[in-house]
C-alpha cells in the first residue's frame, strides 16, 4: 500500500552528449534509474511503488530533441521530447499524417497531453498505449543513441514483451522516424473505450494500399493494440484482404480472422471473449475507413 | 402578492469561486502547523482477522518516529451516527481484537517526516489469525456464515418496514403485475479532495482542536467526543473549505481520530491525509443492494399496489447506512401516488468497507429499480411512457399515510412541459436511437433525529455592525456544493443589503451555532430559515425605527430593500440603511444588532419538511455490435420551489447527472474475498467532462411555504433519475433490459442479444 514516492536523486543533463555519458556511467555503476521526460507513465507506476528508481534522470532540458520535421520526401522525425499535443496540433501532421492526429486526439486527456511525449509513450511498452499500433502500420523507424553509437529499429521490432523493448539501459530513444505514406494509401486508427480518452479495450491501425487502378489491394497492414503482450500485426487478417479487391464481406472474413489471431486476456472490465468480439468489429470498421481513404488518396 | 428578490433568484457567483480559481482557497489539504508531525495508518491485509498481537517496538527504535498507537490507545468506546441507537454506534478508532476488512486501520505511526511515517508501518509486526469472510449479504444471513460482529444474528445490522394501505387487496384488484429483481452494484465517492485532518491538542487546558475536510463539523465533534472521551465543548472543530463529500464524509473517520490521538500523545499537532488508495479501500461508499420489485397496475396504466423486498451490503459498519435502508424504501415510491404499498428491507455486515450516505442517498439504486420497472409495464400495457407517469404522479397536499406529506408539488406541470419540449427538441430518432425516462423528487433535508442531537437543526447569527457591515455565523458546511453562497444571499436579501456588505464566518464549532451538516440536501431550506430568522429580527428592529421615526401609522408597511428602509407605497419617504443602524446601534447602548435564528422542522411526518422534484428524459443512441452506449442529450424540467442561485442549481444539476451517468455506465467496485480490485483513478472508471452530454435545465416554479423565500432542495434528486432514464433509452431503442447497473459494453451486447432472441421467439 505504499504510495508515495521514495527518495530518489533527480539529474537534469543539458544535452544529449552529457545525457548519454550520465546514462552510461549510471548503467556501468549498475545503478538503478529510469529516464524521464513527460513522467505520465512513470510517475504514475512510482507512485504505486510498482518502480523505485534510485535515480532520475530527466532529458526535460535537452531541447535539442524537441522537434518536429517533415520533409515531402524524408517523411516526419519527430524529437523524443515531442509531447502528443505538439503532434496533436500540427498543421503539417494534420495535412500529411491525419491519423496520428486522430490517434493524440484520444490519448487520455489534454493535461496529460501537453506534458506526456510521443516517445516516452512508447518506450513505456505498454501494450495498451495507443502510438505502437499507429506506428507499426506507418512502418515508422525507430533511433536510439548511445556513447557507443546510434541505431535504428523498424518500429514494429521494438516492443518486446509487456512494458519490455529492444532499448538498452544506457540507450536512448531520440527519433521517431515515419516514411511519407505511400500513394493510393489509407491509414486510419481507432480504439474502444467506454470513457473516451480511457486505456482501449482493444484497438486497430489499419493501412491499405491499392493498385494505380484503385481496385486491388497490394500492400495492407493490420495492428491491432491491447489484445496481446504488445502491439502486434494480425497476419492472417492481412492475408485475406492482400491480392484482393476489398469488399465488406472480406472485411468481416479479416476480422474474424483478427480474432482469431488476437490474445487478449480477462479484465475487470471486460471478459477475453468480448474483446475478441470487439476486435473483429474493429479491423471491420477501421478497414473500411482505411479502404475510403486510399480511395481517395 | 407578488415577489420580487434583488438578490434571490439572480444567477450569482460563488462567493469563495475567485479564491477557489485562483488557488487562494485554503482547504484542509493545503494546511500546516509549526512543529507538525505527520500520521501514517498500518492497514490490515486481512478482510477478516483476529489480531493475535502487535509489536511496534521496532518501529519506535526509527529515527524520527515520535509516537505509534493500536487499538489499546483508544480511551473511547464505539461511535457512530445513529446515536439513538448505541448498539448501532460500532466504529472504532483503530481495530481492537479483530479487523473486520481490508485496509482497516490497526495502528498509527506519528512522525517527522511522511516518509519517516510511511517506513515505520513497515517495521510494525502483527500477528493475525485469519478468519473465513463474508461478502455477499445473500451469505452473509446464512446460518452458518461467520459472523462480522459477534452481537449481530446473522449479520443482520438493522431492518426496516415500511407499509400502508393493504397490499395483498391492491395486487388482487391489479389487471397486470409484474415481478422484477436487481442487483444495484455499490459506488464510490472519490471525492477530488481526500479524507484529511489536522489536529493540535493543548495539553494546558486540555483542549483540542481540529481541522477537518468534513461535511459536518458538529457530527465529527460528537464523534470525537465519544471516540476520545472528551467533553464536547473541549473539542473544537474547523472545517476549511472541502473539495467534495458527496455523503461520504458524514462519520467521523480514523483520519480524524487518529491525528488527534497521536497529537494528545506528543504535544505535537498531527496531519494525517489519506492518499487515493486509502480513498477507495477504508472510505465509505455507496451501498450495494439486491431489490426485488412487484407491481400491480390496471388496464389503463393506475398502479395499484406496489412490494418491495432489499437487502443490502452493509460492510463492516453502520456509518449512515441505515438511513440509507429507510430512505431506500421511501423514495422509490416517489412521486407517485401508491395506494397500497410495502416494503422489507435488511441491511447485512459484510467483510467489506462499509457503505453509507452517497449523494441522493436511498433514491438512486431503488429509483433505478421503479423507473425501469415502470417502462417495461408501460410497454406491456401499450400506454406511453410519459402518460403513465402522469396517470400515477402525486398532488399538492399528498400524503403517505403515517410517512410524509407532501405540500408544493409541480410534478404535473413538470411532465407537461417536458411533453411539450421533447416533440420540439427530439421530434424524432433514428435507428438504435432512444428515449427514456425517469421521474424523481428529494427531500430538503431529514426529519430523523438519528444523530439524538438536543440542538435546533440549524441554527444562525447575525451581528449587525455601526458601519453597516454584517458578521454572519452559522456551522452550515459549504463542501462545495455552494451554500456559502447561498447563505449571504439569503441574509443580504432579507436585510435588503448587498451580499459585499456581509463577512460568513462558516463552520466552526467555537465560535458558530450549531448545523447538523451539508447532506440530504438541507441546508438551503434548514439553514436558510434559520439565517432568515436571524436576519428577521434585525430587520425588523431597524424597520420599527424607522417607522417611529417617520411617524407613520402602524399599519403601514415597511421594507428594507436596495440598502434603504421605506414605505412600501411611497418609496422616497424612507432612511438609508446605513444611517439607520447607526441610530439603532446608539440606542442599543452602543451595542452592534444581533439576530438569532433556528430551525427545526415540525409537523411535516418522519421524512423531510419538503421535496424538490421533476422529470429527467435523455436520448442515446447505442452501439448494437460493440455495446456502446451513447448518452446525446438531457433535458430536465424541475421543481425546486423558488430557486436561490440558478447558476448555483445547474452547476449542482450538472454534477448529479455526471455522478449518475458514472453510476449507470461504468462505475463499478468489483472485489475479489473483500479485496478491491480497482482502487485508483487509473482502474475505477468515471465518466469524463468530454463523456458529458449537452443537460438542458428548465424550472417549473412552485413557492414551498416551509422553506426560506419558497425554496426546497434543488439539484441531488437529478441523480436518481439520471440511470433509468438512460437504461429506459436503450429499452426503448433495443427492448435491452437491465438487471443492474454499470452497463459496461460487454453486459449491454449480451442484453441487446437476449431482447432479439426473445423478439425472434415470439414470431
Amino acid at each position: 500500500m505504499k504510495t508515495i514516492v521514495n527518495g530518489f536523486e533527480y539529474f537534469s543533463p543539458k544535452t544529449l552528449e552529457e545525457a548519454l555519458k550520465m546514462l552510461s556511467q549510471y548503467d556501468s555503476e549498475e545503478k538503478e534509474f529510469k529516464v524521464i521526460a513527460g513522467g505520465q507513465s512513470l510517475n504514475l507506476m512510482m507512485k504505486q511503488g510498482i518502480l523505485m528508481p534510485e535515480c532520475l534522470v530527466s532529458i526535460k532540458g535537452l531541447s535539442e530533441l524537441d522537434y518536429l520535421n517533415y520533409d515531402a520526401k524524408e517523411g516526419l522525425k519527430i524529437g523524443a521530447l515531442t509531447t502528443h499535443r505538439a503532434i496533436e496540433t500540427s498543421d503539417e501532421i494534420q495535412k500529411n499524417f491525419k491519423v496520428l492526429v486522430e490517434m493524440e486526439h484520444n490519448v487520455s486527456s489534454t493535461e496529460t497531453r501537453n506534458y506526456g511525449t510521443l516517445a516516452g509513450n512508447f518506450c513505456h511498452g505498454d501494450p495498451g498505449g495507443d502510438p505502437a499500433p499507429v506506428l507499426v502500420a506507418l512502418n515508422a523507424i525507430i533511433k536510439m543513441a548511445s556513447v557507443k553509437g546510434e541505431r535504428t529499429v523498424p518500429a514494429e521490432e521494438f516492443t518486446l514483451d509487456y512494458y519490455e523493448t529492444v532499448l538498452g539501459h544506457d540507450e536512448l530513444l531520440t527519433e521517431i522516424q515515419i516514411p511519407v505514406i505511400p500513394p493510393n494509401t489509407g491509414v486510419y486508427y481507432t480504439k474502444y473505450s467506454q470513457i473516451l480518452g480511457d486505456f482501449a479495450l482493444a484497438s486497430a491501425a489499419v493501412s491499405i494500399t491499392l493498385d494505380d487502378k484503385k481496385e486491388k489491394c497490394t500492400d495492407v497492414r493490420i495492428v491491432l493494440g491491447s489484445v496481446g503482450s504488445t502491439a502486434m500485426r494480425a497476419k492472417k487478417a492481412e492475408e485475406i484482404l492482400k491480392g484482393k479487391k476489398i469488399t465488406d464481406e472480406l472485411l468481416v472474413q479479416a476480422g474474424q480472422a483478427a480474432s482469431e489471431e488476437s490474445d487478449p486476456t480477462d479484465s475487470v472490465e471486460a471478459s477475453e471473449e468480448y474483446k475478441r468480439e470487439l476486435v473483429g468489429v474493429l479491423v471491420k470498421r477501421v478497414g473500411k475507413e482505411a479502404l475510403e481513404r486510399a480511395k481517395k488518396a | 402578492m407578488k415577489r420580487e428578490y434583488s438578490i434571490i433568484g439572480k444567477p450569482t457567483g460563488n462567493v469563495d469561486g475567485a479564491a477557489k480559481t485562483t488557488g487562494e482557497a485554503k482547504y484542509c489539504f493545503d494546511m500546516s502547523l509549526p512543529n507538525q508531525l505527520y500520521g501514517k495508518h498500518l492497514r490490515s491485509p486481512y478482510a477478516h482477522a483476529r489480531i493475535l498481537s502487535i509489536d511496534t517496538s521496532e518501529a519506535e527504535k526509527l529515527q524520527g518516529v515520535k509516537a505509534i498507537i493500536t487499538g489499546k490507545d483508544v480511551p473511547g468506546g464505539k461511535w457512530g451516527l445513529w446515536r439513538r441507537f448505541r448498539e448501532l454506534c460500532d466504529q472504532i478508532a483503530l481495530a481492537d481484537d479483530k479487523v473486520r476488512f481490508i485496509g482497516e486501520p490497526v495502528a498509527c505511526v506519528a512522525a517527522t517526516t511522511k516518509d519517516i511515517a510511511e517506513q515505520a508501518i513497515e517495521l510494525i509486526n502483527v500477528e493475525y489469525e485469519p478468519l473465513p469472510g463474508v461478502f455477499d449479504p445473500l451469505e452473509a444471513i446464512k446460518d452458518d456464515a461467520p459472523l462480522v460482529h459477534d452481537d449481530f444474528e446473522n449479520n443482520i445490522n438493522a431492518t426496516r418496514h415500511i407499509e400502508w394501505g393493504n397490499v395483498d387487496e391492491g395486487f388482487a384488484q391489479a389487471d397486470y403485475t409484474r415481478e422484477d429483481k436487481f442487483t444495484c452494484f455499490p459506488q464510490a465517492v472519490a471525492s477530488m479532495e481526500v479524507h484529511n485532518s489536522l489536529a493540535s491538542y493543548d495539553k494546558g487546558s486540555k483542549r483540542l482542536t481540529v481541522w477537518s475536510s468534513t461535511q459536518s463539523p458538529y457530527y465529527l465533534q460528537l464523534g470525537l467526543a465519544d471516540a476520545l472521551k472528551m467533553r464536547e465543548g473541549d473539542i473544537r472543530v474547523i472545517k476549511p473549505h472541502v473539495g467534495g463529500g458527496f455523503g461520504g464524509k458524514n462519520s467521523t473517520m480514523p483520519d480524524s481520530t487518529s491525528a488527534a490521538l497521536l497529537s494528545m500523545k506528543t504535544g505535537r499537532p498531527v496531519k494525517i491525509v489519506f492518499n487515493r488508495e486509502e480513498e477507495f479501500i477504508s472510505t465509505e461508499h455507496r451501498t450495494g443492494m439486491h431489490v426485488a420489485l412487484k407491481i400491480g397496475l390496471k388496464k389503463d396504466g393506475k398502479i395499484v399496489a406496489r412490494e418491495c423486498k432489499v437487502i443490502t451490503d452493509g460492510g463492516a459498519y453502520t456509518g449512515l447506512g441505515a438511513t440509507a435502508l429507510y430512505l431506500s424504501g421511501i423514495f422509490q415510491t416517489f412521486p407517485y401516488k401508491i395506494p397500497n404499498y410495502r416494503y422489507d428491507a435488511f441491511r447485512t455486515y459484510t467483510n467489506k468497507v462499509w457503505a453509507t450516505s452517497v449523494r441522493g442517498f436511498g433514491a438512486t439504486p431503488t429509483v433505478y429499480c421503479a423507473e425501469s420497472q415502470l417502462d417495461r409495464a408501460a410497454k406491456d400495457l401499450g400506454i406511453d411512457p410519459l402518460q403513465i407517469r402522469k396517470m400515477n404522479v402525486m398532488e399538492p397536499g399528498y400524503e403517505a399515510p403515517g410517512q410524509y406529506k407532501v405540500d408544493s408539488c409541480g410534478i404535473m406541470p413538470c411532465i407537461e412541459k417536458m411533453e411539450k419540449r421533447i416533440k420540439e427538441k427530439w421530434p424524432k430518432v433514428e435507428e438504435n436511437e432512444g428515449i427514456g425516462f425517469s421521474a424523481f423528487a428529494y427531500m430538503s433535508g431529514g426529519i430523523f433525529n438519528w444523530i439524538d442531537t438536543p440542538y435546533a437543526y440549524s441554527g444562525a447569527r447575525v451581528q449587525v455592525n455601526i458601519d453597516g457591515t454584517v458578521d454572519l455565523f452559522t456551522q452550515a458546511s459549504d463542501i462545495g456544493q455552494g451554500h456559502n453562497t447561498v447563505s449571504v444571499m439569503i441574509c443580504a436579501e432579507e436585510l435588503g443589503i448587498g451580499m459585499e456588505d456581509i463577512r460568513l464566518h462558516p463552520a466552526d464549532t467555537a465560535t458558530t451555532p450549531v448545523d447538523l451538516g451539508a447532506w440530504g440536501s438541507r441546508e438551503t431550506l434548514m439553514n436558510g430559515n434559520a439565517i432568515k430568522m436571524a436576519a428577521g429580527q434585525i430587520k425588523q428592529k431597524l424597520v420599527d425605527l424607522a417607522r417611529a421615526k417617520l411617524g407613520e401609522n402602524i399599519a403601514y408597511d415597511l421594507v428594507a430593500k436596495d440598502k434603504r428602509i421605506y414605505l412600501e407605497l411611497r418609496p422616497e419617504r424612507g432612511f438609508s440603511y446605513y444611517d439607520i443602524v447607526r441610530d439603532a446601534i446608539k440606542l442599543n447602548d452602543g451595542e452592534p444588532l444581533i439576530g438569532t435564528g433556528h430551525y427545526t422542522p415540525h409537523n411535516k411526518g418522519m421524512i423531510s419538511p419538503a421535496y424538490g422534484m421533476g422529470i429527467m428524459a435523455i436520448k442515446a443512441k447505442v452501439d448494437k455490435e460493440i455495446g456502446h452506449i451513447e448518452p446525446q442529450g438531457v433535458l430536465i424540467v424541475h421543481d425546486c420551489g423558488q430557486e436561490i442561485n440558478p447558476l448555483g442549481a445547474r452547476g449542482q444539476v450538472e454534477g448529479s447527472v455526471h455522478m449518475g451517468l458514472g453510476y449507470c455506465l461504468c462505475e463499478d467496485m468489483p472485489n475479489d474475498n473483500g479485496m478491491l480490485l480497482n482502487p485508483s483513478m487509473n482502474d475505477y472508471k468515471i465518466v469524463r467532462q468530454r463523456d458529458m452530454p449537452q443537460i438542458e435545465l428548465m424550472d417549473v416554479p412552485t413557492y414551498e411555504a416551509e422553506g426560506p423565500f419558497g425554496a426546497k432542495e434543488a439539484a441531488e434528486a437529478t441523480i436518481a433519475p439520471t440511470a433509468p432514464a438512460l437504461a429506459n433509452a436503450v429499452f426503448a431503442a433495443t427492448g435491452a433490459e437491465f438487471d443492474s447497473n454499470v452497463l459496461k459494453p460487454e453486459k449491454v451486447l449480451k442484453a441487446i442479444r437476449a431482447a432479439e432472441a426473445k423478439k425472434a421467439q415470439k414470431k
